[in-house]
């Protein structure tokens, strides 16, 4: 046999791929989601830090960046953060419960249930948030 | 009997040596009910002789066959045409994932197959400990059966190995089919090696749940939910180990 | 003082076996196969190992290596085989009639038979006919095709032997007297073509055999003749059925992991790199397999596909070792360094070898008896994980 062509199976730039859940099944769009949230919210958590030094120089400074949030990007933004959040922690549910055995079985109905609960989740936070 | 032709667009992938990959389209007649290999196989016969794939029995039974279409992996030999696509369509045709190519549809699979024989998966089980019977199906003599055998469900033929998405970034993860492999024999039937080997970050940790092994596996292995019980094995031999 | 070496054409299961025996008794061996392990008529075959029953009364020499190979292969290559036997059924009167001369042939031919009462047959068969009229049960069993092919080829390799997939011979090579002395080779994976020698040059081709003793101008009296097999998608047996009554069409169902096979027919064909499967056949084999077990009607085909035959011609050129397998010396018509091996079954794929490789030691002055009768083989696994 010839010896194997360039293509390496095992490369850091494959990481993209993990986004890749075209024509796959319901358990691969959940992995995407996952990992798509974890960073969404990492950097969140990052800003959220961030956002909180401001604290420590004093109530102008916290002042004007509480005028700040109040714009619609920002809100928008936390919405984002809600449905991240919801999601991330209901199948971070799901695969808790899968990696110890349990429901292995029903992961696709199980996805389905939590996932619908984040929508519904997301729904009511929206209705809160973007209504008064 | 009704000659219903269709005309598929074929875009195989190809790579020979140390050129760089290209698709080559081929346009083919070929009838709705047929399997890709045929295609496949027909366009080697009389279009292009220079192209590679592996095959073997052409009935599900060898896993040779296995290839990405349309970007999932299936086994070709009983991958319909009318299934994947209709007439007029393109189906993709590339190799598996996570191996390296070796030419045009032709990947090495030797790393899964030595951790195979490392977690010293069986070929045959005794018939009382295979798979339940058909939904119709035979009442089985269980009296009787501890002298036949059947052959395991794995056929190893990769495709949950392409499938998953942890070997696209980590080179040494064990993956579905072997993890199923050992699970299948049981941790309590293996050697101290077999347990380090997959109780440890590139093992039984490293999966993280995308489920595609199972949703490609074409012989009703099942590796995900496998490779969760053997977390249990796993943590139940620990146990033993230290208690005793 | 070099090895004596010997190039096989064709990895399918004469060229695998023969490789091992070589490689066991010494020889170097190089195995050129123009696709990846039996990927012709041998990955295809339903996967029978014949007890002989099938050939007891009209070709008993073939049904006595059938019982004796099943026998040893039992022995040494367990890992790739279902020992769960099988049946000889008798659906309607004409079967029934045929059973006396089943008896008598098997008896002949040192087959072990049992005969059981239909009830019991259908206890231990629930899905066979309920209608059925005689049963009797035979020592068959079932293997994994390709993967019988690549046990012996681990095991070869395990002894030096080289194996050369995806590379297609394009000529033999000659030396001034018409005599082959190699191959010239193609390798398809990077477009490259060189030149391989050896003392002798082995055609295990099979089916194809006379297109490449053609390349030698010699003539080899093979007949490729396909056959149709359906696999449907239930595990509707656990043990080969076969129809008692003389070999003909449809007459064999088995087990394959979690389906049925259900085989064969018989036609003839122009191009052996690609014979279609003709629809009709297809509603053939259900019909004929129904009426062993009706119940594949409620099955769906999951795949379907064919495999060609090497039925030696029964003209009497080149020395014959039995009625179903040949062994052609082309020295004889003046090419020496060339020889063919071809026809056979399966089930007799490690006697083949063993002879073929007799001759061929004979030719080389090679001593070292055959020993592959005892030696287990080893993990199929080790074929792609050896290095050549």
């Amino acid at each position: 046999m010839a010896t194997p062509a360039k293509t390496e199976p095992n490369s850091p730039r494959n990481f993209l791929k993990w986004f890749d859940a075209r024509w796959r099944d319901s358990g691969m769009w959940a992995f995407a989601l996952n990992r798509l949230t974890a960073i969404g919210l990492t950097f969140y958590l990052f800003l959220h830090l961030g956002v909180l030094s401001t604290l420590a120089r004093g109530p102008e400074a916290y002042g004007s960046f509480l005028q700040l949030i109040k714009s619609p990007v920002f809100v928008f933004g936390e919405f984002l953060v809600v449905i991240a959040g919801l999601y991330h922690g209901l199948n971070g549910i799901r695969i808790v419960l899968t990696s110890f055995g349990i429901a292995v079985p029903y992961q696709k109905q199980l996805f389905y249930v939590l996932f619908l609960l984040a929508v519904i989740g997301s729904v009511i936070f929206g209705i809160r948030m973007f209504t008064v | 009997m009704a000659e219903n032709k269709w005309t598929v667009n074929f875009e195989i992938y190809r790579q020979k040596g140390q050129g760089a990959p290209k698709f080559e389209t081929f346009a083919m007649e070929v009838r709705p009910d047929e399997y890709v290999i045929d295609a496949v196989e027909r366009i080697w016969a009389f279009h292009d002789r220079t192209l590679t794939y592996r095959h073997a029995c052409h009935h599900s039974t060898c896993g040779a066959c296995g290839m990405r279409v349309n970007g999932v992996e299936k086994l070709t030999c009983i991958t319909a045409i009318q299934s994947i696509t209709r007439n007029g369509g393109t189906v993709r045709v590339e190799p598996l994932r996570n191996f390296p190519v070796v030419s045009d549809l032709v990947v090495d699979m030797g790393k899964m197959y030595t951790r195979l024989e490392q977690v010293g998966f069986r070929t045959t089980v005794p018939l009382n400990e295979a798979p339940p019977p058909d939904s119709q199906g035979i009442q089985r003599d269980r009296g009787a059966s501890t002298e036949l055998e059947r052959l395991v469900d794995c056929i190893e033929c990769g495709m949950c190995i392409s499938a998953c998405p942890v070997p696209l970034t980590t080179p040494d993860y064990l993956g579905p089919a072997v993890l199923a492999g050992a699970q299948h024999r049981g941790l309590n039937q293996s050697s101290a090696q077999v347990l380090a080997l997959v109780d440890s970050s590139d093992g039984v940790w490293r999966c993280h749940s995308a489920y595609e092994c199972t949703a490609v596996c074409p012989s009703s292995v099942e590796p995900a939910w496998r490779i969760m019980d053997l977390r249990k094995q796993v943590v139940k031999e620990r146990f033993k180990r230290i208690y005793g | 003082m070099s090895k004596p070496s010997v190039i096989i054409i064709g990895a399918g299961f004469t060229g695998v076996a023969t490789a091992h025996d070589l490689a066991q008794r010494g020889v170097q061996v190089d195995v050129v196969e123009r696709g990846p392990i039996a990927n012709g008529t041998s990955g295809r075959t339903h996967g029978l190992l014949h007890s002989g029953g099938r050939y007891a009364v009209k070709d008993q020499e073939s049904a006595i290596e059938c019982i004796d190979e099943n026998m040893i292969l039992r022995k040494i290559v367990p890992e790739v085989i279902e020992p769960n036997g099988g049946m000889f059924v008798a659906v309607d009167e004409s079967d029934l009639a045929y059973g006396e001369d089943f008896i008598e042939g098997t008896q002949a031919c040192h087959i072990p038979i049992e005969e059981i009462k239909p009830e019991e047959a259908l206890k231990m068969e629930p899905n066979l006919n309920p209608n059925l009229l005689a049963a009797f049960i035979v020592p068959d069993g079932t293997f994994d095709p390709l993967r019988l092919a690549l046990s012996f080829a681990a095991t070869a390799k395990s002894n030096g032997a080289r194996f050369h997939t995806y590379t297609e011979v394009k000529n033999l090579l000659f030396d001034g007297k018409g005599n082959v002395t190699g191959v010239h080779v193609w390798d398809r994976t990077n477009g490259q073509e060189r030149d391989l020698y050896a003392d002798i040059t082995i055609n295990a081709t099979g089916a194809w055999a006379g297109e490449i003793a053609a390349m030698a101008e010699v003539e080899v009296p093979v007949k490729p003749t396909p056959g149709v097999m359906v696999a449907y998608d239930r595990r509707l047996v656990e043990r080969s059925i076969n129809r008692l009554n003389k070999p003909g069409d449809g007459d064999i169902v088995l087990p394959q992991r979690r389906m049925v096979v259900v085989g064969t027919t018989s036609y003839s064909v122009d191009n052996l790199d690609y014979v279609p499967v003709i629809e009709e056949q297809i509603d053939q084999m259900l019909e004929q397999g129904a009426q062993m077990i009706p119940s594949i009607r409620q099955a769906k085909p999951r795949g379907v596909y064919t495999a060609t035959r090497p039925l030696v011609g029964s003209g009497t050129s080149g020395r014959s070792i039995a009625r179903t397998f040949k062994f052609f010396d082309h020295e004889e018509s003046g090419v020496g360094g060339f020889v063919t091996i071809t026809g056979g079954k399966a089930t007799t794929l490690r006697l083949m070898a063993e002879q073929t490789a007799d001759h061929v030691c004979e030719k080389l002055g090679v001593s070292t008896p055959c020993m592959t009768k005892e030696t287990p083989l080893l993990s199929y696994r080790l074929f792609y994980s050896l290095p050549n």
